[in-house]
């Protein structure tokens, strides 16, 4: 397979004043050429760090710790500072999870587009001027609206804009942090065609970082699922949704409201996720994990499966047997008990 | 059957911002949020609000709550009139209708414990105190929060998200309401937790025949919880009838494009373009007629002419289209 980025082991730690939180604990995948990739997981599993860690825009507190990241045969890991710099938005571009992180408030979108093409970019200042309006319509807005405060668009608009921002240089790879979240569904929805779109028209990458994996069945050609800092599962979206190997997937794919799914209890995943701080001894979902077997003491490696689907599991192989039993809720409400307090 | 809770036409005008010419004319413009809202709920039922940010269902549910004084139209609790109820005379409604608020970590105060912040609505509704421990322990048993000691004597930074959303359930539950009222109840919380909430919101509303009302912008979740539903667009309702009635055959355009853009964690699904366009319009200047027909795919004359009335559609189906 022909890798955009591959990145393998990455570790991101954050300093504390009582030691280091394992953010992100030893994260491998791929994101191939013209691809949509979908990191998905809960809150504090890592998804952000490692989208952030990739696009270079850390807090003081991160570094990242071990592994490498290679974008385009440079190993972002070790490229210096001024090296990254000349990466950002020209071959890499990032898209904030709140489009008013990405827009500056108190210039006009038109102006600080021409700020990125022209300083960033070098064009001439004409030549932006209509790369500017090309980026507008090509996202879906008006280019009359270029004169517009950012204030003045609604989230959708914002979020477009943010993209069109993005996109300003032609990046190969756009990272973009929850960009739907904050989002009404219909809204939601325009701008998840948007990124389809763009990446089929210009043939981009991206990586979408999400906690909703519904997000992810719509828009993503392949799914990276997180837990606890680890890639527990990844592969294409249609085998990881369709024939989840791990336990944690099988889990959150009960535990969502389907509108098509009848009545019936949602099947919730007891118990919280592990302190990353000391993170437990062997596999990370044990404490919750319905079908735990004395073997997940021991750390499960990453492998490959099946063609191009790779599990952290040690019980993978009993996959289509567990997973009848993974969408009955008295499976998952038997550990409950014991997982209260893990956190 | 009487409703436990209901309301009659319900409006809340807001002022809105003056512009110049409002000055000069002397006008006072209002923004209508809740505009003409009529709805009932009865005991063992839930009733899920859904709409879009602005469409008005938070306001909605601060005037059922009584939060928000309505410009015009009445609440009905239990068929009596509360909509003048001032000060001391409101307290016995309040006990009885409660508010489940969207974000646990900033509904509870985090220097109380957990047995604090549940024994204050059983000092404020002047319960006597020798009985504040079995209510306790009775709401944190109804939202399976057991056993109650690993809990009552901790502080909220010491519970997960999931945890804490039971706390505040049970606090809503402590006064032995009649009514719950909760506003996007799980948006906060991570996907994996959010199922076990919903699951013993459910059962709470069973067991004690609650009437609830569910305030969501997410009709998977409205589904799940909610035998009926009424979607709101700028202030008024458009649709409303049983839940699964409403999702399978949406009768109202803006619903069938509500119901068409839902997420759903299929790999095959439709990805078809969504039968509405646009973005909401400015609510002060709403077009004349139907004020959806901006956005609408079979917009025709006469909805540019004529408001279409939430009228009867099918038993116990209602919606405000012509076409319907």
């Amino acid at each position: 397979m022909d890798a955009l980025l591959s990145v393998r082991d990455l570790a991101v730690h954050y300093r504390t004043a009582v030691g280091p939180v394992r953010a992100v604990d030893g994260a491998s995948f791929d994101v191939p050429a013209r691809s949509i990739v979908g990191l998905v997981g809960e809150s504090g599993c890592g998804k952000s760090t490692l989208g952030r860690a990739l696009m270079g825009v850390m807090p003081r507190s991160a570094s990242i710790a071990a592994g490498s990241a290679v974008f385009e045969g440079r190993d972002l890991v070790t490229l210096s500072p001024a090296e990254r710099r000349k990466l950002l938005w020209r071959r890499m571009a990032f898209v904030p999870q709140t489009a008013m992180n990405a827009l500056d408030p108190v210039q006009r979108l038109g102006a600080q587009m021409l700020e990125v093409l022209v300083e960033r970019g070098g064009l001439s200042r004409a030549a932006a001027g209509a790369r500017a309006a090309e980026l507008f319509a090509l996202v879906g807005l008006d280019a009359g609206r270029l004169r517009d405060w950012p204030h003045q668009f609604s989230g959708g608009m914002r979020q477009r804009a943010s993209i069109a921002l993005a996109l300003a240089l032609n990046p190969a790879l756009l990272i973009a942090d929850e960009p739907v979240t904050a989002l009404d569904v219909i809204v939601q929805r325009q701008v998840l065609d948007v990124m389809r779109e763009l990446q089929s028209r210009l043939g981009l990458s991206m990586i979408l970082v999400t906690h909703d994996v519904a997000v992810v069945a719509y828009a993503c050609d392949r799914v990276v699922v997180m837990y606890a800092g680890r890639v527990v599962e990844s592969g294409p979206v249609r085998a990881v949704l369709e024939a989840p190997l791990h336990p944690y997937t099988m889990g959150l794919m009960n535990a969502f409201p389907d509108l098509e799914r009848a009545g019936g209890e949602l099947v919730p995943i007891e118990g919280s996720p592990p302190s990353l701080l000391h993170p437990p001894a062997g596999c990370r979902f044990a404490a919750r994990c319905p079908f735990v077997s004395s073997r997940c003491t021991e750390d499960p490696v990453l492998v490959e499966q099946s063609a191009d689907h790779h599990v952290a599991c040690w019980r993978a192989a009993e996959a289509p047997a567990l997973r009848p039993l993974a969408s009955e809720a008295t499976t998952w409400s038997n550990i409950a008990k014991d997982a209260t307090w893990s956190r | 059957m009487v409703a436990m809770i209901a309301a009659n036409d319900l409006v809340k005008a807001f002022p809105a911002s003056r512009r110049m010419r409002d000055v000069l004319r002397g006008h006072r413009p209002v923004l209508r949020a809740v505009n003409g809202v009529s709805l009932e709920v009865a005991a063992g039922r839930a009733l899920g609000i859904v709409g879009e940010s602005g469409c008005g269902k938070t306001t909605t549910a601060r005037l059922l709550l009584r939060l928000e004084e309505a410009t015009s139209g009445t609440v009905l609790f239990e068929g009596q009139n509360v909509s003048a109820l001032r000060g001391a005379a409101l307290l016995p409604f309040r006990s009885r209708v409660q508010l489940v608020f969207q974000n646990p970590f900033d509904a509870m105060n985090p220097r109380f414990t957990i047995r604090r912040s549940l024994t204050e609505p059983l000092r404020n509704f002047g319960l006597a105190p020798e009985e504040w421990e079995a209510r306790i322990r009775e709401a944190m048993a109804r939202v399976r929060l057991d056993p109650p000691e690993a809990y009552l004597d901790r502080h909220p930074h010491e519970l997960s998200g999931g945890q804490l959303q039971r706390v505040v359930l049970a606090r809503a539950l402590v006064t032995h309401p009649r009514a719950i009222i909760a506003d996007e109840p799980v948006s906060m919380l991570d996907v994996s937790v959010r199922a076990g909430v919903l699951n013993v919101l459910r059962r709470a509303r069973d067991e004690l025949q609650l009437a609830a009302i569910y305030i969501s912008h997410d009709l998977a979740l409205i589904r799940y919880v909610c035998e009926d539903v009424a979607v709101m667009y700028l202030g008024r309702i458009v649709e409303s009838g049983p839940t699964a009635e409403v999702i399978a055959a949406p009768a109202h355009p803006y619903t069938r494009a509500l119901v068409a853009a839902v997420p759903v964690p299929r790999v095959d699904q439709d990805r078809g373009d969504l039968p509405i366009k646009g973005g909401l319009p400015d609510q002060m200047n709403q077009p004349s007629g139907c004020a959806f027909r901006d956005r609408c795919p079979a917009a025709f004359a006469r909805c540019a002419e004529e408001a279409p009335p939430l009228r009867t559609i099918a038993p116990g189906r209602h919606a405000a289209c012509h076409l319907a």
